[in-house]
């Protein structure tokens, strides 16, 4: 019994001994002796079959705002939004927040041409988006020494790419409601405040005109909040919203969608 | 020689090693599966689906917000930077690198202990098979029979290469059964990506093409068994050298450890590269990882492992075969 | 190149490691049929020699060879002669006993099966044989030390301290057993041993070892024959001791006692010699030396182990 126990592992181990040095042969023709054939095919977003699961889907676009960066429950805006929404109705609500950090207007129009985004926004009921802030405040170079003429060439360029990103949207999903949060001025608290408020106000009324151009995209105006004590709800690097200031951005914008949510249920 | 192959697989068998050792990565692969299962739900919780395609848009995305946040190291950059790429050209090509059942599992547990657990495992069979001999006296008896020393000394390499095929087999083995049991079973013609190559920062897609993955797992486990057949010889020529079996484990497990944390930060000391425990990720060119070390190759690892290898090889032969035995 | 009565030839044998040469030349020749012991204090050299002599340690220079073959040149013929047991029987404890044996007997070629039995048989290990070894007593360790050793069947069987370990019964059995295999087998064995009662009975013929060198080779009836002692009471002890001086040498003294070499012709003068100068002699007795007496006055007073 014993002996035949050595016998069977023996044998084992023989046979997996040739198993390995015939993978090992297989990597070595693999790895250095591959001739390419035709490349493999890239999908399209016709052979994605759009597995559709029940509830809600709200797709978030955008920058560290739509991140949620500044808020140390991580929630961000899109958190504080879900929460509000989840007291008003039983069905389950699946979000993805698609946005990053520093992106810019340029950025997301490219990021709509995955093949993934385009699909998730495709199954979209809702879809919340911030962007241009970084447009606008890393060309302006934080508005400290800026100069108009630096900021009219970021804003035309911002404005095109606007237009691509809702055209995209929309063609993709001529449906979901977006809502567009518009821009405050993080710094209200300083000297130059009347220039800085200028611009931004300038530069939020600009893309409301783009909005408008399109059937159900809604620019929510976060201006007003940060008005007043601007320091209270901005978080320690004093450029992004805390926890309060997301608080605000979001019970603004869940305030609109349960009137349009009921609106689509409705239907 | 078959004999005296066959007497040293009686050895190993009989003090129990194998047996040791298998239960060992029944308990590792439990523990791991369990892991993994956590894992995947607590996935699922934080992105709301069960569709792979937006988790793996989720993970690009979480990849990107890394990569703009201050204070990354150069590698680590450089490493999320190529995995990105990666990730978004399956995702492109519509491919699932991570479709859950046995056969992912057992190539993510082989990609994982390829250059820790293995080599260890490894180490338990070597590092006594002469040292023991020297230590517990019996090399006397071996070699006042009438077989050549180097014959001996070949028998029992054989037999190391022949536990670690059996020590992969049962990895194999044992890790499809207990992970199948909770992902299923299935899985083995899925379709996976290789040929990636890293220029730079830049992910090289032009040499990229499908395989199937359970031919995508036999090439994953012969690099394995490349990897541990190295370092095994390597731990057969301490096991030649040393009586006592602590000292070759205690060397080879510095030597292994201290790969590990080489790895990680050793991209500006270039000919780190010629030391053989950087090099035993070999896996990692398979699926398209950064090496550690700009410029390293799978051809460049394997050759600076097979040089190590013969080396060492040499020297426990010269050894034995010429040593005084007291 | 001998005659076929000699088994093993051992030729100006020298083992330099480093810059000491720790054996300086050794030969010797062993019978068919001859237990031959090895003699002499640790470092002596015995070990290493021994060592040699079953090829685990290569001479520096000089000569091996087993029953015509040379132990460098046609390895594996040569050690095909011999079997041995170097130090202790260290076995795989792991494996049972008729394991050991069959592990072993399965790297000489054209041991039949019923050899192991056979062997077994004759060193009474039939009852445990199927058990771990690690089971065993260091007697029954032993016993399975020598089958091992005469696996092969083996021409010259070497072994390094038998007796080592074992108790009264087990050293008389272990002494029968080698004289038996030397008588009836015909079997030449080397043994070496820190027992010089050991030697003395169970040997023919003794080397005495001492730094490196052997001092003296015979049988072991001429080793204690020809030196037979006389044991002189005498007083007072150092006038007699001045006076013998003057005729012979004085190898020992001890309580009251004088002992010289015995010399038939001349002892009766010297004990006249005594007696004319006032010493009074009580007693005069001859003895035969124990093979330690020699081996002391041999090696100049070095002490055994």
């Amino acid at each position: 019994m014993k002996g035949n126990v050595v016998k069977i592992i023996t044998a084992l181990s023989i046979f997996s001994s040739g198993l390995w040095i015939a993978g090992l042969g297989l990597t070595i023709k693999d790895q250095f002796f591959y001739e390419s054939e035709a490349p493999i095919k890239e999908i399209s977003l016709k052979d994605v079959v759009a597995k559709q699961e029940d509830g809600i889907h709200i797709i978030a676009l955008g920058d560290s705002l739509t991140r949620g960066t500044g808020d140390e429950s991580g929630k961000g805006y899109v958190g504080y939004v879900v929460d509000e929404l989840q007291t008003k109705t039983k069905q389950s609500i699946h979000v993805k927040n698609l946005a990053i950090k520093g992106q810019r207007s340029a950025g997301l129009a490219s990021q709509l041409q995955q093949v993934e985004v385009q699909r998730q926004i495709k199954q979209a009921d809702i879809i919340l988006m911030t962007i241009g802030g970084n447009d606008l405040f890393q060309s302006g170079e934080a508005l400290s020494n800026f100069s108009l003429e630096r900021i009219n060439q970021a804003k035309a360029d911002y404005l095109q790419n606007l237009h691509t990103i809702f055209k995209t949207i929309r063609s993709l999903n001529p449906n979901a409601v977006v809502f567009y949060i518009s821009l405050y001025n993080p710094f209200n608290d300083l000297k130059d405040a009347k220039t800085t408020s200028a611009v931004v106000r300038e530069w939020n009324f600009d893309s409301a005109e783009v909005a408008s151009n399109y059937p159900s995209i809604i620019a929510v105006p976060t201006f007003d909040l940060f008005e007043l004590n601007v320091n209270d709800y901005l978080y320690s690097d004093k450029f992004h919203p805390n926890k309060e200031g997301y608080k605000l951005i979001g019970e603004r914008v869940a305030s609109l969608i349960t009137f349009t949510e009921e609106d689509e249920k409705n239907d | 020689m078959i004999n005296l192959v066959y007497n040293e697989m009686i050895k190993i068998v009989r003090k129990r090693r194998l047996l040791i050792i298998a239960a060992i990565i029944v308990v590792l692969v439990a523990l791991f599966t369990y892991a993994q299962m956590k894992r995947v739900q607590s996935l699922q919780e934080q992105l709301g689906t069960t569709d792979w395609r937006s988790q793996l848009q989720q993970q690009i995305i979480d990849t990107q917000n890394r990569l703009n946040s201050s204070g990354l190291s150069e590698e680590w950059r450089k490493f999320l930077q190529i995995r990105l790429q990666q990730q978004q050209y399956y995702l492109d090509h519509d491919i699932n690198p991570s479709a859950p059942g046995a056969p992912t599992f057992m190539r993510m547990f082989a990609e994982n202990s390829i250059d820790l657990f293995i080599p260890l495992m490894v180490m338990v069979i070597a590092a006594d098979l002469v040292s023991s001999e020297a230590s517990g006296g019996t090399i006397k008896l071996l070699l006042t029979r009438p077989v050549k020393r180097w014959k001996i000394l070949l028998s029992k390499y054989i037999a190391m290469i022949l536990s670690v095929s059996f020590i992969l087999l049962s990895l194999g083995v044992i890790s499809y059964f207990i992970s199948g049991v909770v992902f299923g079973f299935a899985g083995w013609t899925m379709p996976l990506l290789t040929g990636f190559s890293v220029q730079g920062e830049e992910l090289d897609t032009t040499n990229v093409h499908i395989l199937s993955q359970w031919k995508y797992l036999l090439m994953e486990f012969g690099l394995v068994w490349f990897v541990s057949i190295i370092v095994g010889t390597l731990t057969f020529m301490l096991s030649v050298l040393m009586k006592s079996t602590a000292a070759v484990m205690g060397i080879m497990l510095a030597a292994l450890i201290s790969g590990t944390i080489l790895s990680n930060m050793v991209s500006s000391w270039e000919s780190a590269k010629y030391l053989f425990m950087v090099n035993l990720r070999l896996t990692d060119y398979v699926s398209g990882m950064a090496p550690p070390i700009d410029g390293m190759t799978l051809g460049f690892s394997m050759t600076v492992l097979a040089v190590w290898g013969l080396v060492a090889l040499m020297i426990s032969f010269l050894v034995f075969t010429k040593r005084d035995v007291y | 190149m001998t005659n076929g009565n000699v088994t093993l030839v051992v030729k100006d044998l020298r083992k330099k490691i480093g810059k000491k040469e720790i054996i300086k030349g050794l030969s010797f020749e062993l019978k068919k049929g001859e237990v031959f012991g090895f003699l002499g204090p640790n470092g002596a050299g015995k070990t290493t020699t021994i060592r040699m002599l079953v090829g685990l340690i290569k001479p520096t220079s000089g000569q091996i060879s087993l029953c015509g073959y040379d132990l460098h040149r046609e390895f594996s013929k040569a050690i095909r002669q011999i079997g041995c047991i170097v130090e202790n029987p260290e076995l795989y404890p792991y494996l049972t006993g008729w394991e050991n044996l069959e592990h072993f007997a399965r790297m000489v070629p054209d041991i039949p099966e019923n050899r192991i039995s056979e062997v077994v048989e004759l060193v009474g290990l039939q009852n445990r044989i199927h058990d771990r070894v690690s089971t065993y007593s260091l007697g029954m360790r032993q016993r399975l030390g020598i089958a091992q050793a005469l696996l092969g069947k083996p021409k010259i069987l070497i072994l390094d301290e038998p007796t080592n370990g074992l108790d009264p019964v087990g050293i008389r059995e272990m002494r029968e057993f080698i004289r038996f295999l030397a008588e009836k087998e015909g079997l030449t064995v080397l043994v070496s041993s820190h027992l010089l009662s050991e030697i003395q009975l169970m040997c023919d013929r003794v080397a005495i070892m001492s730094k490196g060198k052997i001092i003296r080779i015979d049988t072991v009836e001429h080793l204690l024959a020809e030196q037979e002692r006389v044991i002189w009471k005498v007083e007072p002890i150092e006038k007699a001791k001045s006076l013998l001086e003057e005729e012979t040498v004085i190898i020992g003294e001890e309580d009251g006692t004088l002992v010289t070499y015995y010399e038939a012709d001349k002892l009766s003068s010297w004990n006249e010699r005594l007696v004319k100068a006032g010493v009074k002699v009580s007693e005069i007795r001859t003895k035969l030396p124990t093979l330690e007496d020699l081996f002391i006055e041999l090696t100049g007073g070095e002490t055994i182990d």
